[in-house]
């Protein structure tokens, strides 16, 4: 593997460039963390602190690409949207962080 | 023996009968460890703050690749004495309830890991769990300190002085 600027960039093409927004890579990260476990909607929208227009678009974009799945689960009574990333988000995050470590040469 | 094994043994102590498919049992399953990392019980499971609150990825990796064993609570390990005695307080204080094993981890957390005062540690709490009431985070609250503060005994003393002038009363109204 290079470490010259312009390869670092080229490989960028093996990137989904729509994962690149504040919003998604917040989303991508907290859920990658979790697993399987995933988040319900209002602790993404709590901790993150994203408005509702925005944070729904965001993982509708995100489970569109089908980095993401979306059940209702029942806590405490109430029902709940749980978020929890996929195989192939979890791919996709690795890919992302790997290269964005490498541009920024964080180590990776 | 893997560190998992004390976890279970944990749930055994407290009747935690862990189902995976429910949301609030992995939820309790976390916080309950949390609660127990907080009292200074090391089950190598670390919880650190995700959007989640206090959250152990290790854990949630064991309970998914060891499902059987936390549900059937197979496990050789035993608890000594100190660790039955938090489990003990930990059962009767919180009981096997969510939304206060939920805040009171998180109140732990802001205010013995991060080392908050107890009003910024409310604060934190508010941000972090704006979708409980002003009730259920009190309460929360007042558990958590119960299980994770023990009282010194200076502590004792105080509440002895403030309290044994209404001992005194009431002793005396018996006597009539």
């Amino acid at each position: 593997m290079q470490n010259d600027i312009l390869s670092i960039l080229n490989e960028s093409e093996g990137l989904n460039a729509k994962v690149f927004s504040l919003v998604r890579l917040k989303l991508l990260a907290s859920l990658a963390t979790l697993g399987p476990d995933g988040a319900t909607y209002r602790e993404l929208k709590a901790a993150l602190d994203i408005n509702d227009g925005v944070l729904f678009a965001n993982l509708n974009v995100l489970k569109d690409m089908g980095y993401l799945t979306s059940e209702k689960i029942t806590s405490e009574g109430k029902e709940l949207e749980l978020y929890s990333i996929t195989t192939e988000g979890q791919d996709e995050w690795k890919r992302t962080k790997t290269w964005l470590c490498r541009f920024l040469h964080c180590g990776a | 023996m893997e560190k998992r094994k004390k976890v279970i043994a944990f749930f055994k102590e407290l009747g935690f009968e862990f189902d995976i498919s429910r949301f609030d049992d992995r939820l309790i399953a976390q916080k309950l460890v949390c609660l127990l990392e907080l009292r200074g019980i090391d089950l190598g499971y670390s919880c650190s703050l995700y959007v989640r609150g206090p959250y152990s990825p290790d854990l949630t990796q064991d309970l998914y690749a060891f499902t059987n064993e936390f549900e059937n609570l197979e496990t050789g390990s035993r608890l000594n004495t100190l660790e039955k005695e938090a489990a003990g307080e930990l059962g009767r204080i919180f009981g096997l309830k969510p939304v206060p094993l939920e805040v009171g981890a998180t109140y732990g957390y802001y205010a013995l890991r991060q080392n908050s005062d107890p009003l910024e540690a409310s604060r934190q709490v508010k941000r972090l769990k704006p979708f409980y009431s002003e009730a259920q985070i009190a309460l929360g609250i007042s558990k958590a300190k119960q299980f994770l503060y023990k009282p010194t005994q200076k502590d004792l003393e105080e509440l002895k002085k403030e309290t044994g002038i209404w001992q005194r009363a009431s002793l005396k109204t018996l006597e009539h």
